[in-house]
């Protein structure tokens, strides 16, 4: 066991350190631009733009080490905004389980993110038991498309996206995992409608989307017609590692702390007030062990064996501390926490109270915590229900 | 040993509760909280008709003679219904530090116009340094002959754009955490400078500047204890309104889980959902006891009625955090949205945790 750092690490970290201070200190002008620009120069560093990709697709073939450099020192950096769909979640499953065409139509709109994708997978009536979903797609008789009808709800992004990635029915006689298929829909066509849902931040990120009679080529399907379920299977898993977001939680603790630093409480700070600062202490203490469980789990990926069962914890600790970060964030802003839209005293209660509203979501998310709990119960622990 | 309301206070409970449901569905509620004032002037009307306006004040000054029993039940309905007219400002605030005033001038003038709705008052006491401590004021009210120049700057004053006339609280002496040289000071809202804006549970508040406001000496209504009762009043007041919230959050929950299906079983099958909804279930009923508790020793003027009160905030915090974040929980995305009332019930907790004193704020008062 070591973690320190060795030489070579400490070379890379300045690579990185001196990269992003170039490319990420100030957007240009144009920002959509500055953007697409900014994904290219990380691609000529030799898959900077992909860094979770394999080597054989572009990606840098990075140690645990250098993916937690990476991770560290792009937390604080401005990068350009990026959405995980077509990047972490789509272009996985075409790697392993798409057709040499499709990997060569789509992938590198992705890499350049010049192509939005978004994620159909639940439905209203299928949350957290995904599998009883019922977006219908019918093989036409020449075998030449599918027609697909149904509704998609919680999509986020749908409004921005140009495609869906979207699990469908094509079966429903057999058991529910069987009978689902996966199949790529372009979004801006006759029969596709997007409705805003508004959440409890007031901010409009996801969506319902109704799906009418929508024609979709066989070439569009990826895998075998009935194997959805596997290929979005291995995915959901990556997922639910990904949101943890433990670097930026590390972050927001200090953000916490200054803000804490600046509420005056008697004649010193909040951050002084006992109470208050041994909800900070015990938030750190998680963070200092779930920062190791994550490398715990990179160090188990990266030598190629299964994750291990420290990995199934992350998400539910991720967001759990997730949520107490924004939680206090909301008690530091006091009375002007309850201020709506507008600045006014404390400058972070605004953003304080949109954080914690919204994020009342991370642990109903890519798997409720209790549908997670009943994941470890069972296939970590072997636990039986009757 | 009775816990039983009294007759008459069953017909108030009955009368506020047909009140809400008559007139404070979800789709009504937002069009009142998207209007530019935020509240209806026909319910206030309403409410001043059927004599709400009128409870806690005096009979011999034209009132009902209600007491914190009474106003704890029109809070706890205004709570199940999320009701958005002002009453909280102007009677339980206002109001109750009015009544309690030595200076019978001004309640003469005042209470028969606040009793019908024209006069609407509302209390200005906190600061951007003061968090929930009433003491500490640096707003000054300087004697300068028969008047007093006051200047300084107000926050989060609940409904001022609205109110006919605020009261603050500023420094005639003293330092800036002293209880002596606090004086309650009441002014024409016309003379202050406010920047009103809404809050996260669709109500309006403000931040008012003082710039040399004038203010005659005959406007001071009361002193530093004065703000202590009231504030010890809209503690048990503001709880009332959340344990009404708590109810409606977790009986939905209740019936939500029931109706959702999921794994070919409604989400009220299993088990972690049952035992997460009983917790929910007994923090509610621990928060009626206390309220009724710190109610009634309020009422009994008992000398521990201000430690109980402190005793309640903190269990009302506590305990609505935990039942309006898993009434969102469990009702999964669903809960997460605006279309769902969970969720502005879940705000509404969240406002009031924050106005006078949040849950440490009380633990710490009640140990001290």
């Amino acid at each position: 066991m070591e973690i320190d750092l060795s030489p070579e690490d400490f070379e890379f970290r300045q690579e990185v350190r001196d990269f992003l201070k170039e490319n990420t200190a100030k957007p240009g002008a144009d920002y959509s631009q500055w953007r697409l620009d900014y994904f290219k120069k990380a691609a000529a560093k030799g898959g900077w733009d992909v860094p979770k990709w394999p080597v054989e697709f572009g990606g840098p073939g990075w140690s645990p080490t250098q993916h937690y450099i990476w991770e560290q020192e792009t937390v604080t950096a401005s990068l350009p905004w990026d959405m995980p769909f077509g990047i972490g979640m789509l272009a996985p499953i075409l790697m392993n389980y798409g057709s040499k065409e499709q990997i060569d139509r789509f992938l590198p709109d992705i890499r350049e993110r010049s192509v939005n994708w978004c994620q159909g997978y639940s439905e209203p009536g299928a949350g957290s038991d995904l599998a009883s979903l019922k977006t219908k797609a019918v093989l036409s008789d020449d075998g030449t498309h599918y027609t697909v009808t149904g509704t998609k709800v919680w999509t986020t992004m749908a409004h921005m996206a140009d495609w869906m990635f979207c699990l469908t029915r094509t079966d429903d006689t057999g058991i529910k995992q069987e009978g689902i298929t996966f199949l790529l829909i372009p979004m801006k066509q006759d029969g596709i409608e997007v409705t805003p849902i508004i959440t409890l931040g007031g901010a409009h990120s996801v969506n319902m989307v109704h799906i009418t009679d929508v024609k979709v080529p066989v070439e569009n399907r990826i895998g075998e017609e009935g194997k959805g379920w596997t290929y979005a299977k291995g995915l959901l898993q990556h997922e639910r590692t990904g949101l943890a977001g433990i670097s930026r939680s590390i972050v927001a603790l200090e953000n916490l702390k200054r803000q804490a630093q600046s509420v005056s409480r008697g004649n010193r700070t909040l951050m002084d007030d006992p109470a208050f600062k041994s909800k900070v202490a015990e938030l750190e203490i998680d963070l200092l062990a779930v920062e190791f469980t994550e490398l715990r789990s990179l160090a188990a990926a990266a030598s190629g064996d299964d994750p291990g069962p420290e990995s199934s914890i992350l998400k539910l600790k991720g967001t759990e501390i997730q949520q107490r970060i924004q939680k206090l964030t909301v008690e530091a802003g006091g009375i002007y926490s309850a201020a709506w839209g507008v600045p006014v005293g404390h400058k972070f209660a605004r953003s304080g109270m949109q954080g914690y509203l919204g994020g009342r979501a991370n642990t109903i998310y890519g798997g409720a915590s209790e549908v997670q709990k009943d994941v470890i119960a069972k296939n970590v622990l072997g636990l039986k229900r009757s | 040993m009775n816990f039983d309301i009294s007759e008459e206070q069953q017909l108030l409970q009955q009368s506020v509760e047909r009140f809400v449901n008559e007139n404070y569905d979800l789709a009504t509620r937002r069009k009142l909280v998207d209007s530019p004032q935020g509240y209806s002037d026909d319910n206030w009307s309403q409410m001043a008709e059927l004599g709400w306006l009128a409870l806690p004040f005096d009979e011999s000054d034209g009132g009902f003679g209600g007491n914190q029993i009474d106003t704890m039940i029109v809070m706890e309905q205004f709570g199940r219904g999320l009701v958005v007219e002002p009453y909280f400002a102007n009677i339980v605030l206002g109001g109750g530090i009015l009544k309690r005033s030595s200076n019978d001038e001004l309640k003469t003038s005042l209470l028969p116009g606040i009793i019908t709705g024209d006069v609407r008052l509302t209390l200005a006491h906190a600061e951007e340094q003061s968090r929930f401590d009433l003491d500490d004021v640096v707003t000054t009210a300087r004697e300068d002959g028969d008047h007093y120049v006051l200047n300084g700057k107000k926050s989060m004053v609940p409904n001022a754009a609205t109110a006919t006339h605020v009261i603050v609280s500023a420094r005639t002496g003293g330092g800036q955490r002293d209880k002596d040289g606090i004086a309650l000071l009441l002014i024409d809202s016309g003379d202050l400078d406010g920047n009103h804006f809404p809050t996260v549970d669709g109500g309006r508040a403000s931040e008012l500047s003082l710039d040399n406001v004038r203010v005659p000496a005959e406007r001071i209504i009361g002193d530093f204890n004065l703000l202590a009762t009231a504030a010890h009043d809209a503690v048990l007041a503001l709880s009332a309104e959340a344990l009404g919230c708590m109810e409606v959050l977790y009986k939905s929950t209740v019936d939500y889980t029931q109706e959702r299906e999921q794994f070919d079983h409604p989400l009220s099958d299993f088990q972690v959902v049952q035992h997460r909804m009983v917790d929910m279930f007994m923090e509610y009923e621990q928060c009626k006891s206390l309220l009724y508790r710190a109610t009634l020793e309020a009422v009994q003027d008992a000398p521990t009625a201000a430690r109980t009160s402190h005793a309640l905030k903190h269990l009302i915090g506590k305990s609505a955090s935990f039942i309006g974040e898993n009434a969102v929980q469990l009702h999964g995305g669903m809960g997460m949205t605006e279309e769902l009332a969970i969720g502005h019930y879940f705000k509404r907790l969240l406002v009031i945790e924050s106005q006078f004193g949040n849950t440490d704020y009380h633990l710490t008062q009640f140990a001290d």
